[in-house]
């Protein structure tokens, strides 16, 4: 008995050891030769593996070191630790500053190489060569105060209206792409069709809690970056003008975001967590302001819904949530600075940018592709043949250069918490002074903004 | 001064060194026959990585602290004397912060420390089988991963498909609001907190109790005393001491909850800053809202906090030593 017992630990021992060296062996012999490798700090999907590969084969000897973090840590934390030590040069060659921070990042172009100082070794061209590419009002977004230019654009994420054609449908209401875009073409039309939505749901639905929009809290972003200037005025100086309690374009999109919380149209899940991917599944809502890279989103996390989806144009016309800058820090090594400026004007060019459209949904930054008809004729079967391309190149032409500050995340985040306590007390029947929440965000915000 | 006391002088302590280290040569082994130098020689790894990690940063910290402070712009750097305390101690955010921290402090420390103990006197039992794999199991939680821990109970804790309001729904009661709501988002987080920390201490009573002497069990049985009695009388006394160090150490956990907030209520701690704990508070100020100076004013708030708690814990803990005697 014991001698079974040995012969049966030894052959565990064998076939571990072997599931050990057949785990091993593809690492060993798949050592590359690194003349140069790239450090890159980057977020979620910025940069797709295919693309990556493709310029490994395409360029022998450079390889790459991407370290992905959580886009808060990253663009909040380290990068400014780094910045701060960059006389150590051991911080990244490379890294992603999503558009939320470019307000922030614009303030210190001292923490960035000036990419229009950068030639190309292929055909000599720097960021001033290639300026003409992209989006205008998304290359702003990587022009420093100072007028350097500290990043160029990945993608750019449009907005627009993502909802179930099927559920309208069965509530009678209009489904087909341009009628929908029509019954919804302004704000408070929108908020009226989402009424109508409402009152036809059944008892049973309402117990469920579906509603018409996921988060009514969202118009409120949607809103604000439509108009011209947002929190700041560019009045010449580096820092811009806070005009933040007296731009009207605010006022109204928090005036009708808490109409639209008052109606009741919003099923109120907080997006990207795991209740909103589940109703997301469970056609909880009928409607959702879809950036272009939240369509891929979309689909994994509702790969049942197939079909059952369409797009119709945002209210108000064009619209953008996210979207990423790449930009080479001066915390980088220097001697790595021209490799860096190779891969990532390669990275951002339109090639590449329509990769990563026709494959991941994020959308092109580069104006020659909305012309391109591999893009504009792009349907999506998921979204119901929707012509994605089309719209969404449609709708991120519409956007103006909109002043970015220092502030700009801190005061997002007091005004989209004033709407969230209106949101709580109204889901609590509870009495609520939409003034008096305006006034406590701007308090706070004068304590933060100086 | 003559030219020998000066001589003297700088000899004398020489000659106390050379005395001492003779005699623990001749008496002392291993270890202890290390003369001074080497001594602080084979301890300094400690001493220059706390100065570099610990102390350099607290003295940064202090400094900016009196300062409107950008750490990347020098033109921001503008010294404003005690201005960031004064406005620290009118902002009623902080103490808002202030009692979130020790709400959820409550919630997540008392019945933590009655179900460590129940745990630990379950594994004494002698009965039990394969004790060493529960002590194992019981470590498990403590070594995820925080932001795992958040994430996962975030998704249990949802209001609309998390599987604990499924249960409340069932039970025919209103589903409740774990992130909305101020008390039972407290709550949601002290879960967290025991969950990942309660086999921890487990096993640190396991320990007390096992220290003590079996004699006492015996004689207390032969008085007829009943089980319960002899928690009472026999094992909870001992662990006074255990008791003490777990409040200690609770206390400091207490005060540096972060990450778990952080997932549940986004940086500003909720939309009523439900969730702003203390160091989420200071991590707001400094990394959201640009105001480093204001944030270090804060770490220091914390520090002061923590100097009140432990000056408390030492009183206590002398009053129960001085009573064992």
């Amino acid at each position: 008995m014991i001698t079974t017992k040995i012969r049966a630990f030894l052959l565990a021992l064998a076939l571990s050891l072997s599931a050990l060296i057949a785990v091993g062996a593809p690492a060993s012999v798949q050592a590359e030769e690194c003349t140069k490798t790239l450090k890159i700090w980057s977020f979620g999907d910025v940069f797709l593996p295919r693309l990556i590969l493709q310029y490994k084969q395409q360029n022998p000897g450079i390889c790459f070191d991407i370290k992905k973090s959580d886009l808060d840590p990253l663009n909040g934390t380290q990068m400014i630790t780094a910045c701060a030590a960059a006389n150590s040069h051991t911080g990244p060659d490379i890294a992603a500053v999503e558009i939320q921070y470019s307000g922030y990042w614009r303030a210190y172009p001292q923490c960035f190489v000036d990419l229009r100082t950068l030639k190309r070794t292929s055909d000599g061209k720097s960021a001033k060569e290639l300026k003409s590419l992209y989006l205008p009002w998304r290359f702003d977004n990587g022009v420093a105060y100072n007028g350097n230019v500290i990043g160029l654009p990945t993608d750019v994420g449009g907005l627009e209206v993502a909802y179930r054609w099927d559920l309208l449908k069965a509530k009678g209401l209009p489904y087909k792409r341009a009628a929908v875009s029509k019954a919804i073409s302004t704000w408070p039309k929108f908020i009226d069709f989402g009424k109508q939505y409402m009152a036809k749901l059944t008892k049973s639905e309402k117990a469920l809690k579906m509603g018409f929009l996921d988060n009514a809290g969202a118009i409120y972003t949607a809103m604000i970056n439509q108009g011209t200037k947002k929190y700041y005025e560019n009045n010449g100086t580096a820092a811009g003008k806070l005009i933040y309690s007296t731009n009207p374009t605010i006022k109204k999109a928090y005036n009708t975001t808490v109409t639209a919380l008052k109606a009741g149209i919003g099923t109120r899940v907080a997006q990207f967590s795991s209740d909103w991917s589940v109703g997301m599944q469970k056609g909880k809502f009928a409607m959702m302001l879809a950036p272009a890279w939240m369509m891929d989103y979309i689909k994994q996390q509702a790969s049942a819904t197939k079909g059952k989806w369409d797009i119709a144009n945002i209210p108000g016309g064009g619209g953008n949530q996210g979207g990423t800058q790449l930009t080479i820090p001066t915390a980088g090594n220097p001697l790595n600075r021209q490799a860096a400026w190779d891969f990532l004007s390669w990275y951002v060019a339109p090639e590449q940018q329509k990769f990563a459209f026709l494959t991941y949904g994020m959308f092109p930054t580069t104006v020659s592709l909305y012309k391109d008809p591999e893009v504009t004729g792009f349907n999506d079967p998921f979204f119901n043949n929707a012509p994605v391309g089309k719209i969404y190149s449609e709708g991120v032409q519409k956007l103006k250069p909109i002043f970015a500050g220092k502030y700009d995340r801190a005061i997002d985040k007091e005004i989209g918490a004033a709407l969230t306590r209106i949101d709580v007390l109204i889901s609590k029947k509870k009495a609520f002074n939409a003034l008096n929440e305006w006034k406590t965000a701007m308090t706070n915000i004068a304590k933060i903004a100086k | 001064m003559s030219v020998d006391q000066k001589e003297q002088r700088s000899k004398s302590p020489r000659v106390m060194f050379r005395s001492s280290k003779k005699s623990e040569t001749s008496t002392q082994v291993g270890i202890y026959s290390l003369n001074g130098s080497w001594a602080y020689l084979l301890t300094s790894p400690f001493f220059i990585l706390f100065l570099i990690f610990g102390l350099a940063p607290i003295i940064y910290c202090i400094y900016i602290a009196f300062y409107q402070w950008d750490p990347l712009d020098p033109s921001m750097q503008v010294y404003v004397g005690v201005d960031n305390f004064r406005e620290l101690w009118a902002d009623s955010n902080f103490w808002i912060a202030v009692r979130n921290t020790f709400s959820i402090w409550a919630f997540s420390t008392i019945p933590q420390m009655f179900l460590a103990i129940g745990i630990a006197s379950i594994l004494r039992n002698p009965v039990l089988r394969a004790a060493t794999v529960w002590r194992t199991l019981l470590l498990i939680p403590n070594i995820t991963s925080v932001l795992a821990v958040a994430l996962v109970f975030g998704q249990l804790f949802g209001r609309e498909y998390g599987i604990i309001n499924y249960f409340i729904g069932l039970s025919g009661f209103e589903r409740v609001d774990f992130v909305e709501d101020t008390i039972p988002g407290h709550i949601a987080i002290a879960v967290m907190i025991i969950w990942r920390w309660v086999g921890y201490n487990s096993l640190i009573f396991l320990a007390a109790m096992l220290a003590i002497p079996n004699e006492l069990y015996e004689s207390a049985s032969i008085d007829g005393a009943s089980k319960w009695k002899t928690f009472w009388y026999v094992t909870l006394p001992q662990l006074k001491n255990t008791i003490t160090f777990f409040l200690i150490v609770g206390t400091i956990g207490g005060l540096q909850v972060f990450a778990e907030p952080l997932i549940l209520g986004g940086a500003a701690g909720g939309a009523n800053r439900q969730f702003s704990t203390l160091t989420l508070f200071l991590f707001e100020q400094a990394f959201i809202n640009v105001n480093w100076g204001y944030g270090a004013a804060i770490g220091l708030a914390i520090t002061f906090i923590v100097l009140i708690i432990s000056t408390i814990n030492y009183f206590i803990t002398r009053r129960i030593a001085s009573s064992d005697n």
